[in-house]
């Protein structure tokens, strides 16, 4: 990280005076949609994770130690440079939000770890995740820009992260679920997904705030860059889908789910789509599962869903007891 | 399902582009279901898919899986040879009887017309093999199971409640329809409703009875108002009880271990006084950031409120809330037992009963606050359940889904843990009955007796021995809870709004002629047994003052519309005539049920059923089911086409006053209770929810069962062309 930046001074943050209303927007829906893992009943996925097969469970445990890492850099890293970049005090606070988030999620693949597996398994994927080429390259690729002394690229490896290189993990769950396996691990995914669909968009919009201040050279510059980087991550993503999930034969859908999320999330930044509907057309159950508006009608009795928010109190008045 | 139309693959493949072959290989009933959320390439809602879902689900799947028998005898024989059916059930009858009722039930030709119902039924219904591997009954098969175990032995019934079920018009609840002629099998009634006293063994026997419940399936709701507080007395010093936390903890493990055993998923539920001194403690146990010791997960919760804490937040006062220890020593009586209301006044100048107060309008506000945060607790309104209850007790608690409001009496137990005196606990046997298909039969009598007949069976038949309190209570009140649906699907097809003025008209009737027949019903059976429930005379059926209503005033349409809905049916409203022939024969030969009706929510019966749940509005015209057997799948509106597309607002586009409004009309004429959530989307406050909680209270409301809320995605976060991001 750079010190280049410091405040020599703070300024009391004031949620009344606001630059961008967006951010209050944000904030207010990051806010209620804070959640903690303990939430849901997982340990009411044990007996569905029991008819995996050694493989289906192997295979699970990696896709959550890949996902793991990534919210750990987001949260360690991610959130802290975009905070240094920031344009108002309240986008900052924003990224507080979304740095602690992170840290929840990646908590929660451990929580979903201590209900269904052994330690030893456990450990075996941590160090998986440590020695995996494509899952080290992935994560160099991302640190190299959060590194760099470009808020630009900053934030286009961000939302490459937020938007795109989860879902390659995002789909087992949603696969498992939409197979009446592993529901509640579902449910948790979900409320992952709910909010990395509001960290991704909300990053590419404060992107492109930035982009339009920028010559049209530049313009053109971080563009050629930020395709240039989902190139790159899109060979290696291949690369790490293919070792992950040939073995199930899923390999093909999960490519078609990332086709479709690389588009997302060059819409989040504001650019044109790379990939043609002909190699976008995910399976329609993956599709229906990753709407992230919370109106399932769930069985209460055994799981607790991913639609509750915290309310917001306002106290009665005078008038709503007049009986 | 039909066979015939296979195309082979070779034929269709040639005909095809080979990017449409790709995806006609990949396009499994869960794809083609998973459709119905996505819109068509113009716009268009894929309804389409959703029945070719059902379709591909018995090609690819449930045919290839289905033993196969040469005829009906060679299957029966197999079954109960192998232990699948109850070799008595069928000894009731004579083989050519059997083979008549199975032909009859095969001869309405019945078929699934959504995936979910058939998807549904197959997963969580239907006989298998011990493997769990192969299918062994079709539809059909179990509505005469169902049908043959109830009539024990009776033809007639046993055809008339085939008619009924295969129809649709009357669908047993979950644990009859699962159960009915299995050798293998839980039990067929529903819910159940538990005391618990203040004492050590009284609390120890609800952890053994949620135990052996939920082991024979159906949900378990236990009182704890009796329980003494955080900090009270034991054995007179101080500071000594833990509360009800505890208990609530060691009944949720008690549930989840027996999960681990039972086909059906152990659930329970706990209800406490708002006047009780541990009623934060008890609403924080489902915070978000409740500490993991005190966080409860899975068990729901319920909180029953007087008419004395609404007045108490009317004027802004604080309301006092009352050690249960002292107010037994006091009154002699549990606190359950004693109505708040009542004695509020007494109890708060009474220095020997240790209060604590909160202020009334921050408790209801906490409320809210949790149902945001968890859609609990489940509200009982105590005094107008009282007040419109006809036989002689106190009802302190409902159940799981807050429909079943009876009476109960406490058990006492002697040192060695057994039973001194056996109380009477509460079970409940339910059914419901499809509204468009009552309306479109024309012969509403005929169906609600058979279904009142088809429940008096169930609770005839079960005897739990292993809660003897349960056991008692059954025995002595033979309570039943039927209930209705698909009543939005119903008033979509005719073209009415729900909640408009010909909704609430056509509520009010409908329930109105249910009541009369259920009793007409009731009081038949009482005649031809000889026998009347126990306490029918201290009931205000007994006394005729239950039936002013119905005399004093006649009930009649008011829109035409209705008058014609009814017209066409054929159905005939109960003239003030017919309620007076019915007082006479009451008050002369008793009633045999002491409960008869109660509105379940129906989750999983209403698919089978192909109806919209309970008498709520959808949920979404595309519902999308959770639940752990199934994962995620996706469910139509019944009825819903293009044309009455308008008239399946949703329950949040609805808003919380016209299901409110539409529940008062049915609460008019129904025993018990009727479940009924509440749908907010996120943008409502606690003020919003507190201000319906009124409104339903004022409106005559028993019960409220969840708060449901609804986040639409963020602009620019939806899920391109999903029909549940943008309906």
């Amino acid at each position: 990280m750079t010190t280049t930046q410091r405040l020599s001074r703070v300024d009391a943050v004031n949620w009344n005076r606001l630059q961008d209303d967006k951010d209050l927007e944000v904030w207010n829906r990051l806010t209620s949609n804070f959640w903690l893992p303990e939430k849901v009943p997982l340990s009411n996925d044990i007996q569905s994770w029991n008819t995996l097969t050694q493989q289906e469970k192997q295979l699970t445990i990696r896709v959550f130690t890949g996902l793991t890492l990534l919210d750990t850099i987001q949260s360690s890293v991610g959130a802290p440079v975009l905070m240094e970049d920031a344009r108002t005090p309240h986008e900052e606070a924003v990224y507080t939000n979304i740095a602690f988030m992170e840290s929840v999620h990646a908590r929660s693949y451990s929580s979903i770890f201590s209900t269904l597996c052994t330690t030893r398994d456990v450990d075996d994927a941590f160090r998986w995740s440590e020695e995996n080429p494509t899952l080290q390259a992935k994560s160099e690729l991302i640190l190299e820009r959060y590194r760099s002394d470009d808020p630009l690229m900053r934030k286009v490896a961000s939302v490459f992260l937020e938007s795109f290189l989860f879902y390659s993990g995002f789909y087992l769950p949603m696969y498992w679920s939409s197979h009446a396996k592993l529901t509640n691990t579902a449910d948790l995914i979900r409320l992952i997904i709910r909010d990395e669909a509001v960290h991704g968009y909300y990053i590419g919009y404060k992107f492109q705030q930035a982009l339009n201040e920028a010559t049209p050279e530049r313009r053109q510059q971080v563009k050629d860059y930020a395709y240039e980087l989902l190139l790159e991550l899109y060979d290696n993503e291949v690369r790490y889908t293919e070792s992950l999930y040939d073995a199930v034969g899923l390999t093909e859908d999960v490519k078609k789910f990332l086709h479709y999320n690389a588009n997302k999330a060059l819409m989040n930044l504001g650019f044109e789509p790379l990939f043609p509907s002909s190699v976008t057309d995910v399976d329609p159950t993956i599709m229906a599962a990753l709407s992230p508006s919370a109106d399932e009608n769930h069985d209460f009795f055994s799981g607790s869903g991913s639609s509750y928010v915290i309310g917001k109190a306002v106290a009665t008045e005078d008038d709503d007891w007049a009986f | 399902m039909e066979t015939t139309n296979v195309v082979t693959t070779s034929q269709a493949d040639t005909k095809k582009p080979a990017a449409e072959k790709a995806q006609a290989r990949t396009l499994d009933y869960h794809a083609l279901n998973a459709m119905l959320n996505l819109y068509g390439a113009n716009g268009e809602l894929q309804l389409d898919k959703d029945r070719e879902a059902a379709r591909q689900y018995f090609l690819q799947h449930v045919n290839q899986n289905t033993v196969f028998f040469h005829s009906l005898e060679e299957k029966l024989d197999y079954l109960v040879e192998e232990g699948y059916y109850e070799a008595e059930v069928l000894e009731q009858y004579a083989p050519a009887f059997v083979k008549a009722l199975f032909e009859q039930a095969y001869a309405f030709k019945f078929r699934f017309p959504s995936f979910l119902g058939a998807f549904k039924y197959y997963t969580s219904y239907t006989l298998k093999t011990f493997d769990g591997k192969r299918y062994l009954e079709r539809y059909e098969d179990r509505v005469c199971m169902v049908a043959l175990t109830l009539a024990r032995g009776e033809e007639q019934l046993a055809k008339s409640l085939v008619d009924e079920i295969i129809t649709g018009r009357f669908q047993p609840a979950t644990p009859t329809f699962l159960n009915c002629g299995k050798q293998q099998r839980g039990e067929l009634v529903s819910c159940f409703l538990l005391r618990i006293e203040d004492n050590m063994e009284s609390i120890g026997r609800s952890i053994n009875s949620a135990l052996q419940l939920s082991k024979r399936g159906g949900g378990v709701a236990f009182l704890l108002s009796n329980i003494r507080e955080a900090g009270a007395p034991i054995k007179r010093i101080e500071n000594q009880s833990s509360g009800i936390i505890p208990i609530m903890k060691l009944l949720e493990d008690a549930f989840s271990y027996a999960n681990q055993l039972g086909a059906r998923q152990g659930a329970g539920a706990v209800y406490l006084n708002a006047h009780h001194p541990d009623i934060l403690r008890f609403l924080d146990t489902k915070r978000e950031n409740a500490d993991e010791k005190i966080r409860i997960k899975t068990l729901s919760l319920g909180v029953t409120i007087p008419d004395i804490t609404f007045e108490l937040a009317k004027r802004n006062e604080d309301m006092y809330l009352f050690s249960p220890y002292d107010v037994e020593r006091v009154y002699g009586k549990p606190f359950g037992d004693i109505s708040v209301s009542e004695k509020y006044h007494e109890m708060v100048a009474d220095a020997r009963i240790r209060k604590q107060k909160i202020n009334a309008r921050a408790f209801f506000q906490t409320l809210a606050e949790l149902q945001f945060e968890s859609g609990y607790p489940y509200i009982m309104f105590e005094d107008t359940v009282n007040r419109a209850n006809p036989i002689a007790g106190r009802i302190n608690m409902s159940n799981l889904c807050s429909e079943i409001l009876q009476v109960n009496t406490p058990t006492e137990y002697d040192e060695s843990l057994n039973y001194s005196k056996v109380g009477q606990d509460i079970s409940c046997n339910l059914g419901s009955m499809n509204i468009a298909k009552v309306m479109d039969a024309g012969d509403i009598g005929t169906s609600v007796d058979i279904a009142i007949r088809g429940l008096t069976a169930v609770s005839e038949m079960s005897n739990l021995k292993s809660v003897p309190s349960i056991a008692e209570g059954n025995a002595k009140s033979r309570a039943i809870g039927l209930g209705q649906m698909n009543l939005h699907g119903f008033l979509a097809r005719e073209h009415i709004y729900y909640g408009s003025e010909e909704g609430l008209d056509f509520t009010n009737l409908y329930f109105y002629c249910v009541a009369f027949h259920a009793i007409r019903a009731s009081n038949q059976l009482a005649i031809e047994r000889g026998d009347t429930f126990a306490g029918f005379k201290d009931s205000t059926y007994a006394s005729g003052t239950f039936f002013d209503k119905y005399t004093d005033e006649a009930w009649l349409p008011k829109t035409e519309k209705v008058r014609g809905l009814f017209e066409r049916s054929g159905i005939a409203l109960p003239t003030q005539a017919d309620w007076e022939e019915l007082k006479a024969s009451v008050m002369a030969h008793g009633l045999y049920n002491r409960n008869l009706q109660a509105v379940p929510p129906t989750g999983s019966i209403s698919y089978i059923n192909h109806s919209t749940s309970s008498i709520h509005p959808v949920a979404a015209k595309i519902e999308i089911r959770k639940e752990g057997k199934l994962g995620r799948v996706y469910y139509p509106a019944p009825f819903l086409n293009e044309e009455n597309f308008d008239y399946f607002q949703d329950a949040y586009e609805i808003g919380p006053e016209k299901i409110i409004d539409t529940y008062a009309e049915a609460s008019k004429h129904v025993d018990q209770g009727l479940s009924l959530t509440l749908f907010f989307p996120d943008t409502a406050t606690t003020r919003d929810i507190n201000k319906a909680q009124i409104h339903a209270w004022r409106k005559g409301i028993k019960t409220l069962y969840y708060i449901r809320l609804r986040q639409s995605a963020l602009e620019g976060t939806e899920v391109e062309g999903c029909v549940s991001c943008t309906l």
